[in-house]
């Protein structure tokens, strides 16, 4: 008896102990500064110094933004100086692929900049990075969501710009666009016009693209000469409108039936958005009204999208469980593997992401016949295997497409909030968190950004670095333009990435960015596309037609009050079409 | 000294524990082969499916990813192996302050509904089980209204303290309920008499409950204190909601590495990995809490 | 006498209630508040104190007259909770009976067994099924079935339209029911371990056979956990969905046939924005079903008559 109460009484001290080690330890994380106490001290100390620059006397007054980027830090810095700060705290909170690390880096290194300015100029202040990864991009957006009110969150905010509109709408993030207007003619009349579009809310920018992507069609260059069909030319035709949605649908009949492939058509499980969407804008719909602000249900380019994939399902070219099939072990094989002596086969279409090119190298997906186990692809066997295209236009008369998904850097209402002072200085903080992201934005950031993690770039003069034979030389020769930190940070992905191969990719796809779509950011958007992915599973399992889909799609958005308020149903379904 | 159970009648026990084995053998077969695959798998290559079995491999990369913070290999490295060693403390400051909190909570109250004569014990009865009717996804954004108020009075740097104790204190508030009705349960088996002749020989109730009382419940202690290890083990909502988005928790962070955006480019046997991990400190502390589910006895008791 | 009696009733009975009133019935009414308000993304700096009345309420009752899935969802539900809930109560009972008559350490180890799907991380126990389930060749029971020649394709259970519902259903079952049937077993079995053993002792030296142990001695000793379990657990099938959630999102089940009216509602409510006002809406119209039911319960198992009276205040 004596020794169990000894036995519990020493779990209880231990367990006591352990608590009170996690309080101790948890109090000397570096806690954010409350506005009250820190600045009283701080203000004793400016006066001793003696060896920076002039004015001393003037106390500098609020700087507002010029648009010279160089100008505008010094000012800032001198303010803040004058006012007895010389740290400055910023966190990131960034979310993607592993090798997007820029969306932090980019941030480091435009402090890193900053920083430098200052320290040239005499200014005795610093700024201090911290960051936060998660790589599920929802799930930053909850994190974010649930502590601004908290405020606990970080200062800068980068994730993908459907939140744009939601975080704006809460009050969540910085309406930014007097500082774009200032940087318009410096920096952002170089941004791809569409891409900058998606960063508005209400005619308003509240946030910067920092990267964004394009979804090529790929072909399989082995399949096609298999069938005996060139496809040199392909593109070109695909860009003019010449080659539709028709032609798709026949040339991947002759793929499979004359047994050059296993499938005609491969693309993404689980959800229809984003990649999906893309029928829609190719068939001429659209999923949004800018006069209105509404969202739309584009009733026959619906149809169409769905009529189009039932075709594909109900003459087997595309897999009926399409939207169950697992990535890493039935996607991507099927999509890289050889057509003969492969466990999966392969496919003539797929409809993908330009980021797929480099995971293709460094993930394993590629069954390799002579060694019976699965490896990467090298660059070299990915450009015989595959040609892309942009998403054809669904009839004759329509537009080829593609769709982008722009990353943005946004600026939290409470950027600045773990630094002293923040209540009077908010809007010098603000200017501050701003002058990164133009920092971040540099040209020669985005391009390294767009090699390592296979996305492409924003504005035209990153675009030019990445057709730039020096610029690319240098890269791959790792001389890169970068504060040490994050040169070391990423030196490993960098090795590893950049090849003239895949740059020459992302050159050669940079084209798309002309003809992207976007999906809208509407906040019930999201809603709107899990009806979506919910209706094109049934089309394509067979369970409904893609006539009773649309009915079913139309009669989820009128149960809800509150979706039939933001929905414009428009058209109907047509009766003189047919797929193929 | 009594006879175990198990003294008494050898053979017909031998032949009962073999047919009994087999059986629960055969019911638990897709645990088994489900469970398999996920320890296999952290070792191999690739998950574990159907039909790849001749291209797997054996490695012990998966585990080295994981420890490194790595999510597949060949990414950049976003978080440091002590990111995760604190993402394990943490969990365990969780799962043992909620089992702790209900575990005394639900044993005193479990008593009092049990032998005390107190006006509303009828209701508050059906009260507590009554509770689970609302769902608990929609009380988190009551309860994190309420954080936010309570929160405002203390200094910063007791915040994120703060949170540890709410989410723990939150978390076993919505246990204690289901566990009273457990303990009271047990309570109620035990003889009256027991409890009549101390208090008559003069000691206070809460002596009683104390010395003679508890160890005649212990494998209801050890029941309540086996689930409520698991939900503050496993507490996902709270956590992310409440601790600062940097101190996850093994639950929360494995959560993060299958939602949405983050299910494509994760390597999935490092997931595999990290789900090995986690379910051993609870089979540990299942283990070890087990022995207290021995059969009670009534000799055991003093007079 | 009557002080300290006040006393001892506040140690035993105070911490549980202070916790459980702040934490659970404090939050508890201020949710049924918020499903009167727009609340959404946490803002409740903004949303608080915006009274909307009974908006939401009716938003929810539009939803469920004219959503074409309700039916479906309804359906699924009643099946899905009445299925399930018989094989918890009882799968937990037949476990712990086999548990309790096993040798020691045979039945730790199966205990343990039985408790992993209930110890896995919800995601990696749905990523699990998700394999074991999965339509095509890659999935687990596929494979099993296809070498063992009982099919030549492979089946796409929850999905197909030939088989739904019921395959769907199966699923949903299934996958539950193992995380279930652990806690009746585990409250089962230390139910049986606290009856003393000099009952079961006597009661074989008398010549009894287990079955007549288990008919007269066990199950008569635990009415009050059978009647815990299963109202507990019918609350629980009523009111949870995170197994369910992911099989749906990544499509090992159909939509339609596999969600449960609290899935339903949490997709509905959560899935950009979080629509706070109307899930606190839908569960607080979930919570009166519930106590509905649950006092229904109670009743049919006669819980009236197992509130025995304490004694012990002299």
């Amino acid at each position: 008896m004596a020794s169990k109460g000894l036995a519990i009484a020493a779990a209880i001290i231990i367990i006591i102990i352990i608590i009170g080690a996690a309080a101790y330890y948890m109090s000397q994380k570096p806690a954010p500064a409350t506005t009250t106490t820190t600045s009283t001290s701080t203000s004793t100390s400016t006066t001793t110094k003696t060896t920076t620059s002039t004015t001393t006397s003037a106390a500098p007054s609020k700087p507002v933004l010029t648009g010279n980027f160089e100008k505008d830090v010094i000012a800032i810095g001198k303010y803040l100086e004058s006012k007895g700060i010389h740290t400055v705290k910023f966190t990131v909170w960034a979310t993607g692929d592993p090798n997007s690390v820029m969306r932090m880096y980019g941030l480091y290194e435009a402090a890193y900049k900053i920083n430098k300015i200052w320290e040239k100029n005499g200014i005795n202040v610093k700024i201090v990075m911290d960051k936060f990864w998660e790589s599920s991009f929802k799930k930053l957006y909850d994190e974010f969501t649930s502590a601004v009110p908290q405020g606990t969150n970080g200062d800068f905010f980068v994730n993908s710009y459907i939140y744009i509109a939601n975080l704006a709408s809460q009050g969540y993030i910085l309406d930014i666009n007097s500082y774009v207007e200032k940087y318009w003619d410096s920096v952002f009349k170089d941004f791809y016009t569409p891409i900058m579009e998606a960063a508005k809310y209400k005619g308003h920018y509240y946030g910067v693209p920092q990267d964004t992507e394009a979804r090529p069609i790929y072909v399989r260059k082995d399949v096609a000469a298999c069938m005996g069909w060139d496809i040199s030319n392909l593109a070109q035709q695909v860009k003019d409108g010449k080659f539709t949605w028709h032609d798709m649908f026949k040339k991947a009949e002759e793929a499979v039936s004359k047994g050059c492939a296993k499938w005609g058509l491969i693309h993404r499980k689980g959800s229809a958005h984003p990649d999906l969407i893309q029928f829609i804008f190719a068939y001429g719909g659209k999923l949004y009204d800018e006069k209105t602000g509404k969202l739309v249900l584009d009733v026959p380019a619906v149809y169409k999208w769905f009529a189009t994939e039932y075709a594909f399902a109900q003459h087997k070219l595309l897999p009926k469980d399409m939207m169950s099939w697992d990535w890493a072990q039935q996607i991507h094989p099927t999509v890289v593997n050889d057509c003969k002596g492969s466990p999966t086969g392969c496919t003539l279409f797929f409809i993908g992401g330009t980021w797929h090119w480099t995971e293709w190298q460094t993930k394993a997906y590629y069954y390799d016949p002579t060694t019976k186990k699965q490896r990467p692809l090298t660059p070299e066997e990915e450009v015989k295997k595959f040609y892309y295209t942009l998403f054809p236009a669904g009839d004759p008369g329509d537009k080829p497409v593609t769709l982008s998904q722009p990353f943005m850097w946004m600026i939290a209402e409470n950027a600045g909030k773990d630094n002293p002072n923040y209540n009077q200085l908010k809007d010098v903080y603000h200017e501050l968190a701003f002058l990164m992201v133009v920092g971040a934005s540099d040209p020669e950031i985005n391009a390294i950004h767009s090699v390592i993690s296979g996305h492409v770039p924003v504005r035209k003069a990153a675009a030019a670095l990445l057709k730039n034979e020096t610029w690319v030389n240098d890269l791959i020769n790792m001389k890169i333009n970068l504060s040490p930190d994050v040169k070391k940070a990423i030196e490993p992905i960098v090795r590893r990435t950049a090849n003239k191969i895949n740059i020459q990719f992302l050159a050669n796809v940079s084209y798309m960015l002309e003809y992207t779509h976007l999906a809208p950011s509407h906040p019930l958007y999201p809603k709107l596309a899990g009806f979506f992915a919910d209706a094109i599973n049934k089309v394509l399992m067979g369970e409904m037609t893609p006539k009773d889909a649309v009915n079913y799609l139309i009669q989820k958005i009128k149960a809800d009050p509150q979706l039939s308020a933001n929905v414009e149903i428009v058209g109907s379904i047509p009766s003189n079409w047919s797929f193929p | 000294m009594m006879p175990e159970v198990a003294d008494v009648e050898t053979i017909e026990r031998r032949r009962m524990n073999i047919m009994l084995g087999i059986v629960v053998l055969l019911a638990s077969a897709p645990i088994l082969v489900t469970y398999f695959v996920l320890i296999a798998s952290s070792f191999t290559n690739q998950m574990i499916t159907g039909g790849i079995i001749g291209q797997l491999t054996f490695t012990l990369e998966n585990w080295i990813l994981f420890f490194e913070g790595k999510l597949a290999v060949t990414a950049a490295s976003v978080l440091s192996f002590w990111d995760i060693l604190r993402y394990i403390f943490n969990t365990f400051i969780i799962a043992f302050g909620v089992m702790i909190v209900v575990t005394v909570l639900a044993t005193l109250a479990g008593y009092a509904c049990s032998r005390m004569k107190f006006k509303g014990r009828t209701f508050l009865i059906q009260l507590l089980i009554l509770l689970h009717a609302f769902p608990g996804v929609s009380l988190i954004i009551a309860v994190y209204a309420l954080y936010i108020f309570s929160k405002q009075p203390l200094p910063a740097s007791a915040w994120t303290f703060y949170a540890f104790l709410y989410v723990i204190v939150a978390r076993a508030a919505l246990e204690v309920p289901m566990d009273v009705w457990i303990m009271k349960g047990f309570f109620d088996k035990v003889p009256w008499e027991i409890e009549w002749s101390a208090i008559v020989d003069g000691a206070s109730r809460i002596k009683v409950w104390k010395d003679i009382i508890l160890p005649l419940v212990k494998p209801g202690i050890a029941a309540i204190a086996i689930f409520s290890f698991i939900a503050g083990w496993g507490e996902l909502i709270y956590v992310m909601v409440f601790l600062p988005a940097t101190e996850k928790t093994l639950a929360t962070y494995i959560a993060g590495l299958l939602a949405g955006g983050s299910l494509e480019v994760v390597h999935l046997p490092v997931v595999a990995a990290a789900g090995t991990l986690y379910l051993i400190p609870t089979l540990v502390f299942f283990t070890f809490v087990r022995r207290y589910m021995l059969q009670t006895s009534l000799s055991g008791i003093k007079g | 006498m009557k002080v300290s009696r006040k006393l001892t009733l506040l140690f035993f009975l105070g911490p549980a209630l202070f916790v459980v009133v702040l934490f659970y019935i404090v939050p508890l009414f201020l949710s049924i508040y918020i499903s009167f308000t727009p609340m959404t993304d946490w803002n409740i700096n903004r949303y608080l104190t915006q009274f909307i009345g009974l908006q939401n309420y009716e938003r929810l009752i539009h939803i469920m007259m004219y959503d074409p899935d309700m039916r479906a969802v309804i359906i699924t539900t009643c099946v899905f909770i009445a299925v399930t809930l018989v094989i918890n109560v009882f799968g937990g009972l037949l476990l712990a009976l086999a548990t309790y008559f096993m040798d020691e350490k045979l039945s730790l180890a199966y205990q343990g067994l039985w408790l992993l799907p209930r110890m896995t991380p919800v995601a990696v126990y749905s990523l699990l099924w998700y394999y074991f389930f999965h339509s095509s060749g890659i999935g687990l029971l596929n494979a099993i079935l296809m070498r063992l020649h009982l099919i030549n394709h492979p089946i796409a259970l929850g999905l197909d339209p030939r088989y739904l519902p019921w395959g769907a259903w199966f699923i949903i079952i299934f996958v539950n029911g193992l995380v279930g049937v652990s806690y009746g077993m585990i409250i089962f079995y230390s139910a049986f371990k606290s009856i003393p053993k000099e009952l079961i002792i006597a009661a074989r030296v008398d010549g009894a056979s287990t079955g007549r142990i288990i008919r007269h001695i066990l199950l008569p000793l635990t009415k009050w956990h059978f009647t815990f379990i299963t109202v507990w657990q019918m609350l629980s099938l009523l009111t949870s969905f995170a197994q369910i959630f992911l099989l749906v999102e990544w499509r090992v089940v159909d939509s339609t046939w596999g969600q449960t009216w609290a899935l339903y509602v949490f997709r509905t409510a959560f899935t950009t924005v979080k629509d706070q006002g109307l899930a606190a809406a839908a569960s607080t119209f979930l919570s009166v079903i519930g106590i509905a039911l649950g006092l229904v319960a109670l009743k049919a198992l006669g819980y009236k008559k197992m509130i025995l009276e304490p004694k012990g205040d002299i």
